[in-house]
């Protein structure tokens, strides 16, 4: 059993604070670290459309497991990586391969099965504003096709494990930064994805929040989700000292500066 | 009002908006057009059958009308291949020349010629042009007035106008898909943002059109509903209105149960067809994503 610190709510949780993380029905397969490279890019350029390449040469591999921070000045290309990896985009160059699976041969209609193993934090949320947030995090259950019958329970539950029972019908608009990106996060974590990829997640919100966000994500990455957090917070890298990636103008950097590919990210 | 829920917020688009009113009114023409060409079948069946193999002798009037059309009688009767003989009233004429001349047709003292009708037997032909000069022989003037003839033309031209409604209905369909592949590629557009969040969250392509054609099968369908019923009211309105002009002047325009049958079958095809087409359009677009 997986012990979480969250704030908000008192349901699951431990005389010390921390909350019980729900168990998944939905989940089959056991989610103990596998074996191997969960991501590799090998020589992998991108661009956007018939734009300049934003995305350079990168490779690196990231052990299935592991937990990466993905570190570089805004406009460095942390999103465009990201980007690559929850598959919204195929790269111009090189390839890139998810779960031992090369993704540029991936046919599309097998594309959506792969995106199911993973669970993305968008920057911006990107909640649907006219669901409810129980509607928005039950979202990839119902897309899964699970029995609408065991959602709602399953969905309720981890609510409240993120704190926001109080808060289940209501719509994100009405929510508060915070708030939405426990949903998001809720939303990314509620079918166990074997990787989760957050992009600047504690960008929205204060700083005791994010703390708890990064509390929460760790103990994701405990329980065997491979975990990427792409972010410029200074603060958080200092207090979680994970393996980063860094990427400066599209190009992986060492940690002097230098175009390499990091040592950290071999995990 | 209840309405399906969706993962794409569906209902606010102002393209699907209009979409129960245009389905609505295309049905309601479809529905007409139809009820048109079943209508003008049933009629151009009617007359073939009611007139086929039917001759009419018209003896003029004149001093010896009355010993000509005898005679005239007479000799149909011994004809070979004619199965029956029949001289029409004068009451019966005057029925038919009632839309034109009025009730009073027997006070008028005009000078008519006696009608005989003259069946002839299916399986027989009959040599018209010699039957003809026969008949003046023994009854100077008479006309053999051959149905056939006219017959084919009153037909061609029910075949016609048969075509042309069944042509306005395909076309009113052809205007329903490409309405409909309008306002689904509109609403493809405006919500993309949707689309991707839930392709990224793992949506097929199927996922994202069944969420289409769950809110389209909503909207048509109340439309569809809707136009069917107008459509089917105007038409038992032409039915109650037709039945009081008798007289021959207008074929029957009652529809048969069968043919409510068929009609009733047209809005849930129109639907399906609708539905169907918002599927297609959702995965050809969608297709064409990386």
């Amino acid at each position: 059993m997986v012990a979480l610190l969250l704030s908000g709510s008192d349901s699951g949780r431990r005389a010390d604070g921390y909350a019980i993380l729900p168990p998944n029905p939905f989940r089959k397969e056991k989610l103990v670290a596998a074996v191997g490279d969960i991501v590799r890019f090998e020589s992998v350029g991108m661009r956007y459309r018939l734009g300049a390449e934003v995305l350079h040469d990168v490779s690196f591999s990231l052990a299935a497991g592991s937990f990466h921070f993905l570190t570089g000045p805004s406009g460095a290309g942390k999103s465009s990586l990201m980007r690559l990896m929850y598959l919204a985009h195929r790269p111009s160059r090189g390839s890139i391969s998810m779960f031992g699976r090369d993704v540029s041969t991936v046919p599309r209609p097998e594309l959506a099965a792969l995106r199911r193993r993973i669970g993305v934090v968008f920057q911006d949320f990107r909640l649907l504003d006219h669901l409810s947030a129980l509607d928005n995090v039950a979202l990839p259950l119902r897309i899964a096709g699970a029995k609408e019958g065991q959602i709602r329970d399953h969905v309720a539950e981890l609510l409240r494990w993120v704190g926001l029972e109080e808060q289940i019908d209501a719509k994100p608009t009405t929510l508060s930064g915070g708030e939405q990106q426990r949903v998001a996060i809720a939303r990314a974590v509620i079918a166990r994805p074997q990787i989760l990829l957050a992009d600047e997640p504690t960008g929205n919100v204060d700083g005791e929040i994010a703390i708890r966000l990064m509390y929460l994500l760790e103990e994701l990455n405990k329980i065997g989700t491979t975990v990427v957090v792409a972010t410029h917070n200074e603060a958080l890298l200092e207090r979680f000292p994970h393996p980063r990636i860094r990427i400066e103008n599209g190009i992986l950097a060492g940690p002097d500066g230098a175009n390499a590919a990091p040592e950290t990210a071999e995990t | 009002m209840i309405r399906p829920s969706t993962d794409l917020p569906l209902s606010d688009d102002p393209a699907s908006r209009y979409l129960p009113w245009t389905v609505g009114l295309l049905v309601f023409l479809a529905t007409l057009s139809l009820a048109a060409g079943m209508i003008l079948s049933s009629a151009g069946e009617n007359w073939r059958r009611s007139i086929s193999g039917t001759l009419t002798i018209q003896v003029p009037a004149g001093p010896d009308q009355q010993t000509s059309a005898q005679s005239a009688i007479d000799l149909l009767r011994a004809t070979p291949g004619v199965d029956s003989v029949r001289r029409i009233s004068g009451g019966e004429v005057a029925t038919m020349l009632e839309p034109w001349l009025g009730t009073q047709v027997s006070t008028l003292d005009l000078p008519m010629p006696v009608l005989i009708d003259a069946t002839v037997d299916s399986g027989k032909s009959i040599d018209i042009e010699a039957l003809s000069t026969r008949l003046s022989a023994v009854a100077p003037g008479t006309v053999v007035d051959e149905h056939a003839v006219w017959l084919r033309r009153l037909t061609d031209l029910a075949a016609i106008a048969e075509t042309v409604s069944l042509s306005v209905m395909v076309f009113v369909l052809i205007s329903a898909i490409m309405t409909v592949v309008f306002t689904t590629r509109t609403g493809l557009a405006i919500h993309s943002d949707v689309v991707e969040v839930l392709h990224l969250i793992g949506a097929h392509d199927s996922y994202v059109a069944r969420q289409f054609q769950v809110h389209t099968l909503w909207l048509a369908g109340i439309g569809a509903a809707a136009g069917f019923a107008l459509g089917a009211g105007a038409i038992l309105v032409l039915q109650i209105y037709g039945a009081r002009l008798s007289g021959g002047l207008l074929p029957d325009i009652a529809l048969s149960g069968l043919q409510w049958g068929v009609l009733c079958l047209m809005p849930v095809a129109a639907v399906l067809l609708v539905v169907a087409t918002v599927g297609v359009t959702v995965r050809r677009v969608l297709g064409r994503l990386t």
